[in-house]
Parts: structure tokens; sequence; C-alpha cells
């Protein structure tokens, strides 16, 4: 009995020294070892940017880990988790879309190096009440004009409204296309018809027009400018595009990105306007039977504007406020160093088109890349410059509402569409005061 | 004999019986009672999804979705449209179907399994499917009707062909369920009716028409219930095809209570739009129940 005990005393003892030996060998490396959780959308350019971050991971000895989400259910799964205060992720990806929505769950950024380098402009949908900056900028969003540079040389390219349909006409009666211009119109891809062209020609959604500042919408009771003429104009535009000159196809009114992307890399449409994000994807030879034949150009300008406009946003990083200190600090020194990393930003533009945050570079990389010189003059040495949404909390609400009005206007007669825009004015309105 | 021991009041059979439903009961509170309760108590309150005050609004949510016009004179009918057209067309096509299998033919099997397939996609696979087969320009269905010399359309553009593609696809779906239950209640009919029926002389219609579908009543009336209670919460093949359009044209309560509460990030009102649909539908399921039950009595 003695003797059982004793053996079970040293067993005990052994098994306590192994554990604390394991245990100590272990620790260093595991303790040094911190992990960065990044909560972002599976894309080309997000995963260039962190593939940044992971060169800086890999040296500091951090682990990064992607955790990938739909773009769907991006924004509502994220706001659930900033809400609730906890430390889901160290890192998200932020959008100018849900910029207000968010500021008051994010750390301020102001802090992180390399910020002074990025453009000022598209920052403006991330001040917060406090006036923080919460966001650190990962690459530009623009919606640029693209057209098939095979079939037009630079100067053919349309300057106007009136000429985006002669030419697109004229493309397709000589059998080179089978639609002049193909674009996103349906709920969320409303930038890619309507909304390029609304702003094309000099009109917006509220008044006062190109307004941006709340308290000014609000003062003006966010008057609805659809049933404006110049809104009533471009509904219109776009109603012959589709009933009278047939330059688009029939079904736009219900095509996300995905289905004008589709027929524009097929080869089927002249023109297109998406974001520039979707260069690197019209020029994958496995992908798009364009790929190289694509050019960019200014937006063409409707009757009542003079000079091409544009819009010029930013997709970013952000740090929720849940997250502990240290994280915190790892996190703003992860994303200077992705501020700083020129090689890097250049690369990223070259794998995917999405334009570098440090402005400072794009004259160096304009200089050697004819694309984004090609890029810069379509799109951010145009002035005018407009941000391409609202940045209040009811943004989405009023999207929607103009969505449904100016789509439903769309799919009726041509001569009902004043009465129609002029019917939904109180609608657009109700959303933007959250009624 | 030994008395056996009780613990607060209940004898060791009570306990036992009582311990095999706790796991299923836990999860029940878990994951349907408390987030019920949840949802319902941001209903009564001011509760946006990004910036919850939380105070208390009392009946205002309910009251807004009940006087917004869009939500009573095109998502209520399109949302019991969608359900008695997909539940009626899926009832009639699953019983013709499982009257077909329920006969001996060679291949059987195989068609038997073809059948089923549907079931075994995830209904928005099939949407995405269905959305471009659909599409103007690439999809399939105007190929077909091109050889035809029919001119394409564009289906999503209008409200009735855009209809007309969302309830096809949930059709598609739901029509193999209907089989495999009404064939399960196909084949547990007894024979001597038919065999009476034979004997008589009856037509294979008369004998349908008074045989099988009075006896085949009560399977048919759970099928229907459960199905319509389903339809009227469908959700995925909608917002996949449509997203509620166009202008809202295709919209059903689901698509309404998630745009409110996660894309306008609205989550007392989308709360209550929600329990008012709920409302509604035990009220209707109560409804139909009483009213299909009454039917399988008269047929007896």
């Amino acid at each position: 009995m003695k003797w059982g005990s004793t053996i079970m005393r040293r067993s005990l003892v052994a098994a306590a020294v192994t554990l604390a030996v394991s245990a100590g060998i272990a620790s260093p490396s595991s303790a040094q070892q911190r992990e960065l959780k990044v909560g972002y959308m599976k894309n080309p350019i997000q995963d260039a940017s962190l593939d940044i971050m992971d060169k800086w991971a890999k040296a500091n000895n951090v682990k990064l880990t992607r955790v990938a989400m739909a773009y769907s259910v991006f924004m509502e799964k994220v706001t659930a988790t900033l809400t609730s205060g906890n430390d889901q992720f160290d890192v998200i990806w932020h959008n100018d879309d849900w910029g207000q929505l968010w500021q008051k769950w994010l750390e301020p950024t102001d802090d992180v190096s390399g910020m002074e380098n990025a453009s000022k402009w598209p920052l403006d949908a991330f001040w917060s009440d406090q006036k923080k900056m919460t966001v650190v900028p990962m690459a530009h969003t623009v919606g640029t004009f693209f057209y098939r540079a095979d079939l037009l040389k630079p100067e053919e390219v349309p300057k106007t409204f009136a000429e985006l349909v002669s030419t697109g006409q004229r493309l397709q009666k000589e059998g080179k296309v089978k639609w002049g211009y193909v674009g996103g119109m349906s709920m969320n891809n409303t930038w890619f018809s309507l909304w390029w062209s609304m702003w094309a020609n000099n009109c917006d959604i509220l008044k006062p027009l190109f307004e941006r500042d709340n308290a000014k919408l609000k003062a003006a009771n966010y008057d609805p400018a659809i049933a404006e003429p110049c809104h009533r104009e471009i509904v219109e535009y776009w109603w012959d595009a589709i009933n009278t000159h047939k330059i688009s196809p029939p079904g736009m009114t219900a095509y996300g990105r995905n289905e004008a992307n589709a027929i524009f890399m097929a080869g089927e449409a002249a023109f297109t306007l998406v974001d520039s994000t979707h260069f690197g994807e019209f020029n994958d030879p496995k992908r798009s039977r364009i790929s190289g034949k694509i050019g960019m150009a200014p937006f063409p300008v409707g009757p009542r504007a003079q000079v091409p406009t544009s819009w010029n946003e930013i997709w970013g990083w952000a740090i929720p406020k849940g997250v502990p200190a240290d994280r915190k600090k790892l996190a703003k020194d992860m994303l200077g160093f992705m501020m700083g990393d020129e090689e890097g930003q250049i690369e990223m533009w070259k794998k995917t088109g999405g334009p570098p945050p440090n402005v400072k570079l794009w004259d160096k990389i304009a200089a050697q890349d004819p694309d984004f010189r090609m890029l810069k003059h379509a799109v951010f040495d145009q002035k005018p410059v407009t941000h391409s949404a609202y940045y209040f909390a009811e943004w989405p609400a009023v999207h929607k509402a103009y969505s449904d009005a100016v789509i439903g206007a769309l799919s009726g007669k041509r001569e009902d569409i004043g009465k129609f825009l002029q019917d939904n004015v109180e609608k657009v309105r109700r959303a933007a005061q959250g009624n | 004999m030994t008395a056996r021991r009780r613990i607060l009041g209940l004898d060791e059979k009570q306990r036992f019986m009582i311990a095999l439903i706790a796991p299923a009961v836990l999860a029940l509170i878990a994951f349907q009672i408390v987030p019920i309760l949840a949802g319902a108590n941001a209903s009564f309150r001011d509760w946006s999804l990004h910036d919850p005050q939380k105070t208390w609004v009392g009946l205002k949510n309910y009251l807004h979705v009940l006087g917004d016009h869009d939500f009573l004179t095109i998502v209520l009918p399109n949302t019991f449209g969608f359900m008695f057209a997909s539940v009626g067309l899926s009832l009639v096509a699953g019983l013709m179907m499982a009257m077909l299998l329920n006969r001996r033919f060679a291949g059987r099997w195989l068609v038997q399994t073809v059948i089923l397939l549907p079931l075994m996609v995830a209904p928005v696979i099939a949407a995405i499917m269905v959305r471009w087969m659909f599409n103007d320009q690439f999809g399939v269905v105007n190929a077909i009707l091109g050889l035809f010399g029919i001119e394409p359309l564009a289906w999503l553009t209008q409200r009735w062909t855009a209809f007309f593609a969302i309830l096809l696809t949930d059709v598609w779906l739901w029509t193999p369920w209907f089989t495999l239950l009404l064939l399960a209640g196909l084949q547990s009919l007894p024979p001597e009716p038919f065999e009476a029926a034979q004997i008589d002389a009856a037509s294979p219609w008369r004998t349908f028409r008074y045989i099988t579908l009075p006896m085949l009543r009560p399977v048919m009336v759970v099928c229907i219930v459960i199905r319509s209670i389903d339809a009227f919460r469908t959700f995925d093949i909608v917002w996949t095809i449509s997203g509620g359009g166009p202008a809202r044209a295709t919209e059903v309560f689901s698509i309404y209570a998630y745009v409110e509460a996660f894309q306008f990030l609205n989550f007392g009102r989308g709360s209550a739009a929600a329990i008012i649909g709920a409302i509604i539908i035990v009220v209707f399921a109560m409804l139909l129940y009483r009213i299909l039950n009454r039917w399988v009595e008269v047929s007896k």
C-alpha cells in the first residue's frame, strides 16, 4: 500500500515537472505571438491590402486572421458586433455608405501614421461628432466610365449624353456590339446608370443640390429633387435609352452590377460605368473577352452641365472601440505600415486596379503606368467632384425610396414619368425624416 | 417492496421523462422563446441597430407598419397571393406525380430519384440559377423561346413576369415534398375500396374523385397547413431573384421585415413587422386548419 502511494506521488510530481517544463519551453513563443482578426469582404483589393498588412504581421510575430463575410450581410453583422461592444474583430472593413452609422463605435484614427498622405475629400463621411477621424483608407473607389478601346479612338469617346446615344447606335448598326451602354440599375446598383447621369446633369437627390451638410439638409426639410426637371430628364433619358433608342438592354432596370459587368465582359456592350475597382476583373483574360481592350474616360455630360463630374470615395479600415488597448495599438501600427508601404500599394494597383490610399504616389504611378494615367484623367483630375452618398442614418431608407420611385417610373409609360416622380416626392422625404 | 424515493414530488419514472425532454425544452427556450421575447421587447422600443436607445415607444412601431400603405396594398396581397398560388400549384403537381409514382412501371425507381432532386438543392442556389435562366441576355428561357420565334422578354422588369419566375422556382422546389408525402399517403390506403370500385367498373376518374381524394384528404390537410405557414415566410428565393422589385412589385412580408430591420437598421420596426406577420399567420393557420378539418369531416 505504502509502495503504491509512493509510486503515485512520484508519478504526479514527474507529471507536474514535465508540464511545467513543457509550458516553460512553449510559453515564450506563444506569449509573443499575438493575433489580430480582420473582418472584411472577400475581394481582390481587400485581400491585396491585407497582403500588405501581412508583411508587417509576419515581421512582428503577429498572426493576421482574415474573417471573410458576404457583402449582403456585412454591414448588418458588423453593426451588431460593434453595438454589442465585443472584440470579435480588431480591424474591420469600412465604407462611406455606412460611415456615419458607425462613428460612435470606432476608435479615432487621426494618430495612425501616413494619414497625412490620404486624400481629405473622401474622408468626409468618416468624421465623428467629436471631430475625430474613424477610418484609414485602403483604396479609392471611384465611378469610372469604361469604353471599348478597340472600337473607338479616345477622341471618338462620347462627351455628352446625346453622343452616348449616337455612338452607341452607330456601333450597334455596324454589328460591333449588341448594346451601346449597359450598367447596373436595381437597388444598390443605382450609381452605375441613374446616379452618375444625375450628377452629370447637374442634379441630385435632395435639395440644396450637392449639399452634404446634414444640418443644412434638415433645415431644408430634406426636400427631394426627384421631380425637378433636371432629374426628370435623366429618368426620361434612360427610358429612351432602353425603349426608344435601344442602346441599353430591356432588362437593365433589374440589373445589378454582376449582370451589367457580364454583358460588358462578354464584349456585347460598348460602354459601362462601374467602380474602377472592376478594372482588374475586366482585364482578366480568364473571365473577360475584352481583356486589354478597355479605355477609361470622363463621364459624358448632360444638357444642364458644361464639364464632366466625378465622385471619389474610399474603402477603408477601422478599429472597433471595444478592442483592448494593446491590440488597438497593434492594429494602428499595422495600418500605419500599410499607409507607408509604397511598394505594396503600387503592387495592389497593378494586381487589382485599386488606386492607392497614399495620394502622393499617384503622380509617380501615372508617370509609369498608362492605365493609371487614364484613370487619373478620367476621374481624379475632373472637377467638380461630388459625394456618391449622403451621410445620415436614414440614408439607406432614402436610397430605397429613391430606387423604388425611379424604377417604378422607368417600368411605366414615358408620359407618366413626371407624375410618378411627383407622387413619390413625399415618400423620399418621409424616408429621410425617419417616418 | 420498498417505496420509490420521491424528489420534488416526482417519482423516478417522472424524473426520467423530464430528463429525456429537458434538452429539447432547453434548446427550444434558448433558440426560439428567448429570441421571440427579445424581438417582441424590441418592437415596443426605439431600437435602431446602429444606435440602440431602447426607449419605450409603446405601439408606435406597430401603428407605423399597420398604417403603411405599401404594407397593406402591396406586401400583404403579394404574400397571400404567393402563398395560395405556390401551395395550390405544388399540391396539384405533387398529387399528379404521386399518382404516377404509385403505379408500377419500368424505371420507377429512377423517376422517383430524379423527382426528388430539387429537394436536395438549397433554395438560394436554385434562386441564383433561376435569376440567370431568366436573364434577358444570357438566359436559357429566352434562348428556348427564340427557337419558336418568340421575342426575348425582360422577365424581371415587370411585376407579373417576375412573380412568375419566383413562383416557378418555389413550385419546382416544393413539388417533390408534396409528392413524397402524398405518395406515402397513397401507399397506406387500404386496397378494399379500390377493389370494390374495380368490381363496379368505376372509371379511373371516378375512382380518383370519390375514393382516392377523400381518403387522402387528412394527409393533404397536414401538407397544406405546414406548407402554407412556410410559404408565408418565404424570403430567400424572392430576395435572390427580384429583391422584392421591380419597385416593390414582388415584395413579400419577410422582405419587408428584413429591409426594415437590416437595411434600414430599424430593429424596432422590423421586429414589429415580424410580430404582426406572426400573428397574421397564426390566425390564418388556425382558420385554415378548421376549414380543412371540416372538409375532411364532410368527406367522411
